[in-house]
C-alpha cells in the first residue's frame, strides 16, 4: 500500500513537474506551429481588444491560406483577459502551460500584460512581441524575450511638441489627464518643446481622468492665450475639449496623441475636429492607396467580416506579419528560444504598415517613429511618412 | 467674469442632470430599499435603442419617448424578475444584483452596438453668449427641462392619491398595505419612474458628452454623491444636492484645479455630512433597540 501511495505521489509530481516546465521547451520542427495572444474581448476595453484580436487572427488566417511558415500552418490562440491583470496570468498559464506556444504576440494592454512577465519571460522563457501598449521600463534595460513596435508614448510627446513649434508656436498649454502614465507624456512634451526652442512657452494643465465637462478646463486655457494646445487625454475628453474649445473662441491650433487617432474622435468632436494634429503608430487603415494597406484591408475583410479597418487592427495584423517575417528566417526547429535570437538578428523588418522595425541584443524597442496626422474634411489625412522626434 | 459664468452654467446643467438621476436613485431607494447601481448603464441602453431608432429613421421626440419607454419598463422588469423574488429586507443582496445587471448590460450593449461611441442630437441646437460665456441651448434646455420633470415628480408626491400612496409605501410597507395600498404595483411605479427620469437624464447629456458605454458612471457617481449631501431619503435633497454637486466640481476645477475637482467636491460633501450626518435635507433617523 505504502509502495502503491509512494509510486502515485512520484507520477503526480513528475506530472505536476511536466506542466510548470519550461515554455523554452515548447515548439517542434513539425505540426502547427502554436502561438498566442490576449486581449480583453469583454468588459469597458473590448472595443479596442475585439480589433486588435482581429487584426492578428486577420493575418495568420492570410499566411495559413499562403501555406504557412516552411509549410507550416500557425495555430493562432486569442484568449480574453477583460484587461484585468489576473485573469491575463490565468490566460497566459493557459496558453504557456496546456496550448504550448511559442510565442504571445500582439497581445493587447500594458498593464496586464506586465503582469505577466515573471512568469512568461522569466519562468517559462517564451517571448513576447509587439504588444498593443508597452512602457519606457519595458525595455531600459532590454529584457530577455520581450520586444515592442509601438513607438512610447513619450517620444510620441516629443514629436508633437517639435511639431507644434515648427508650426510656429511659441506658448503651448499641455492639457493632460492627472495620472502618471499622462503626466509623463505631458512632461515630454514640455521637454520636447524646450528642447526644439528654449524660448517658446509651456505650460500645463491638469484634468481629472474622465472629465466630461470641459468648460472649466477651457476657461482656463483660454486665460493663457496659447498659440498651441495639446491633449493628452482619452478620445471623449479631447472630444470634450475640441467641441467646448469651439463653443468658446479658442483658436489655438490643437496637437494629440496616437491614442486620439480614432475615429470615435472625429464622431464625437464632429465640425470641432476639423485641423485636430494628432500621430499614428501605423499607416492610415483607410489608405487603400497603399499596397500594403489595401492588402490589410482585404484581409479583413476576408477573415474578419465583422471589423471595420481601424488603427488598431492593422497594428496587430502588422505585428503578426512581422512575426511572420522573423519566423521565416528561422533555419531549423521554431522553439521560444530560437525566435527571441532571429528576432535580434533579424535586421530591418518592414511590414509596409509599420515603421522599418530593428532590434539588437541592446536595443528591443524596434522604432520611436510614427506618422502626423491632420483632421482634414472630417478624415484624418497623413502629413508626410514615418518621422522620429529630432532630440 | 466669462469664466466664472460659464463655470457656474455649466455646472449648473451639469447638476441638474445629477440631480435628475439622483431623483430617479431616491424613488427608487425610498419605494423599495434598494440602491439601483444598474440605473446608468440601464438608461445608457435605452439611449441606444433610441439613437437606433433614429438610424431607423424615428423623429428626435419618438426617439427620446422610446428611450424613456425602454428604460421605464427595463426597469420595471429588473424589479419583478430579479428584486422581487430577493424578498423584502434584501439591501445588500438587491445592491450586488444591480451591480451585476450593470456589468451584464454593458458587455450586453458592447455585442449588439459594439464600442464605438455615438452622438445623440441636441433638443435645440446652437448657442447663445451669456456676459462673455457661450453657453449651448442645450444646457439651458437641460436645466428648464429637469426643473419641469423634478416639479412635476414634487407634484406627483405631494398632490395626488397615487404620490401619497407612494409616500405611505416609503414610510413603511405593512401600513401602507394595511391601508389598501398594493405595494408591489407601487414598487413597479416607482422602478418606472426612477428609470423614466434616468433616461431623462441622459437624453439630456448625451448630446454634450456623446453617448457611449459607460459613459453615464460619472454623472451617477456625482448623483450618489448628490443624494448623500442632500438626504438619502429625500427628494428635495437629490434634486439641491445634484445642482450642489455640479456648481461646487466646475468651481473647484476653475479656481483651484481640474486636478483636484473631485478632492474638493468631496472634501466639502463629508464636512456638511459630519455636521448633518443625515444631509442638508434629510430626517434623522433612530433605531429602537
Amino acid at each position: 500500500m505504502k509502495r502503491l501511495f509512494v509510486g502515485t505521489m512520484g507520477a503526480a509530481i513528475a506530472v505536476a513537474l511536466a506542466a510548470c516546465g519550461s515554455g523554452s521547451d515548447a515548439g517542434s520542427s513539425s505540426g502547427p506551429i502554436e502561438v498566442g495572444s490576449w486581449s480583453p474581448l469583454s468588459g469597458p476595453i473590448a472595443p479596442s481588444g475585439t480589433q486588435t484580436a482581429a487584426g492578428a487572427k486577420a493575418a495568420f488566417d492570410e499566411i495559413n491560406a499562403a501555406g504557412g511558415i516552411h509549410g507550416r500552418k500557425i495555430n493562432f490562440t486569442t484568449l480574453d483577459n477583460a484587461y484585468d491583470p489576473q485573469q491575463t496570468i490565468q490566460a497566459a498559464r493557459k496558453l504557456v502551460g496546456e496550448k504550448k506556444v511559442v510565442a504571445i504576440v500582439a497581445a493587447n494592454g500594458t498593464a496586464p500584460t506586465a503582469a505577466t512577465f515573471p512568469f512568461v519571460l522569466q519562468q517559462s522563457k517564451v517571448p513576447i512581441l509587439f504588444t498593443y501598449g508597452g512602457a519606457a521600463a519595458w525595455y531600459t534595460p532590454p529584457q530577455a524575450g520581450l520586444f515592442g513596435a509601438q513607438t512610447l508614448y513619450e517620444e510620441q510627446g516629443k514629436n508633437i511638441a517639435e511639431w507644434a513649434v515648427s508650426n510656429g508656436a511659441k506658448n503651448i498649454v499641455v492639457v493632460h489627464d492627472d495620472p502618471k502614465a499622462f503626466v509623463n507624456v505631458a512632461d515630454s512634451v514640455v521637454a520636447g518643446a524646450t528642447a526644439k526652442d528654449s524660448s517658446v512657452q509651456v505650460s500645463k494643465v491638469a484634468v481629472k481622468l474622465s472629465t466630461t465637462d470641459y468648460s472649466p478646463v477651457v476657461a482656463q486655457v483660454k486665460t493663457k492665450k496659447p498659440d498651441a494646445v495639446v491633449l493628452i487625454v482619452p478620445v471623449p475628453e479631447a472630444a470634450a475639449y475640441l467641441k467646448q474649445a469651439k463653443l468658446q473662441g479658442v483658436t489655438a491650433q490643437t496637437y494629440g496623441y496616437a491614442p486620439d487617432a480614432d475615429p470615435g474622435l472625429l464622431k464625437l468632436a464632429g465640425d470641432a475636429a476639423e485641423g485636430f494634429h494628432t500621430l499614428s503608430l501605423t499607416k492610415l487603415p483607410t489608405d487603400t492607396s497603399d499596397p500594403a494597406v489595401a492588402a490589410y484591408v482585404a484581409a479583413l475583410k476576408k477573415y474578419a467580416t465583422d471589423q471595420t479597418p481601424s488603427f488598431y487592427s492593422i497594428y496587430t495584423y502588422a505585428g503578426a506579419k512581422a512575426f511572420a517575417k522573423i519566423l521565416e528566417g528561422i533555419d531549423g526547429d521554431i522553439t521560444a528560444e530560437s525566435i527571441g535570437k532571429a528576432v535580434e538578428s533579424a535586421g530591418v523588418i518592414d511590414t509596409g504598415l509599420l515603421p522599418p522595425l530593428s532590434f539588437t541584443s541592446s536595443q528591443h524597442l524596434g522604432t520611436n517613429e510614427v506618422i502626423r496626422l491632420e483632421v482634414k474634411n472630417g478624415a484624418f489625412a497623413a502629413d508626410g511618412d514615418f518621422m522620429a522626434p529630432s532630440s | 467674469m466669462g469664466e466664472f459664468v460659464l463655470s457656474t452654467l455649466s455646472g449648473i446643467a451639469s447638476g441638474a442632470v445629477y440631480g435628475l438621476i439622483g431623483l430617479g436613485l431616491v424613488i427608487i431607494y425610498r419605494a423599495t430599499d434598494v440602491v439601483n447601481f444598474a440605473l446608468a448603464g440601464m438608461a445608457t441602453g435605452a439611449l441606444f435603442v433610441a439613437s437606433s431608432a433614429l438610424g431607423w429613421g424615428w423623429g428626435l421626440a419618438a426617439a427620446i419617448v422610446l428611450a424613456i419607454l425602454v428604460s421605464a419598463t427595463g426597469g420595471v422588469a429588473v424589479r419583478e424578475v430579479l428584486i422581487r423574488p430577493l424578498g423584502s429586507g434584501q439591501l445588500f443582496t438587491a445592491l450586488v444584483v444591480t451591480m451585476g445587471v450593470a456589468l451584464i448590460l454593458d458587455d450586453v450593449l458592447l455585442n449588439v452596438w459594439g464600442g464605438q461611441p455615438r452622438t445623440f442630437p441636441p433638443l435645440i441646437a446652437g448657442d447663445v453668449h451669456i456676459a462673455g460665456a457661450a453657453i449651448l441651448y442645450q444646457q439651458l434646455v437641460t436645466v428648464v427641462v429637469a426643473a419641469v420633470a423634478m416639479l412635476g415628480v414634487g407634484y406627483l408626491f405631494t398632490r395626488t392619491p397615487l404620490g401619497s400612496a407612494m409616500r405611505a409605501v416609503a414610510e413603511s410597507n405593512d401600513t401602507a398595505e394595511l391601508l389598501g395600498v398594493n405595494p408591489h404595483r407601487i414598487a413597479r411605479l416607482a422602478w418606472a419612474l426612477g428609470m423614466g427620469l434616468a433616461a431623462v437624464g441622459a437624453v439630456l447629456a448625451a448630446p454634450v458628452t456623446g453617448l457611449s458605454i459607460g459613459g453615464f458612471q460619472g454623472a451617477l457617481f456625482f448623483a450618489f454623491t448628490g443624494i448623500f449631501l442632500g438626504g438619502l431619503t429625500s427628494m428635495t435633497g437629490a434634486v439641491v444636492g445634484g445642482l450642489v454637486i455640479g456648481v461646487l466640481a466646475n468651481w473647484s476645477a476653475s479656481y483651484v484645479s481640474a486636478n483636484f475637482r473631485d478632492t474638493v467636491v468631496f472634501a466639502v460633501a463629508v464636512a456638511v455630512l459630519l455636521v448633518r450626518p443625515q444631509g442638508l435635507f434629510g430626517q434623522p433617523t433612530f433605531d429602537r433597540v
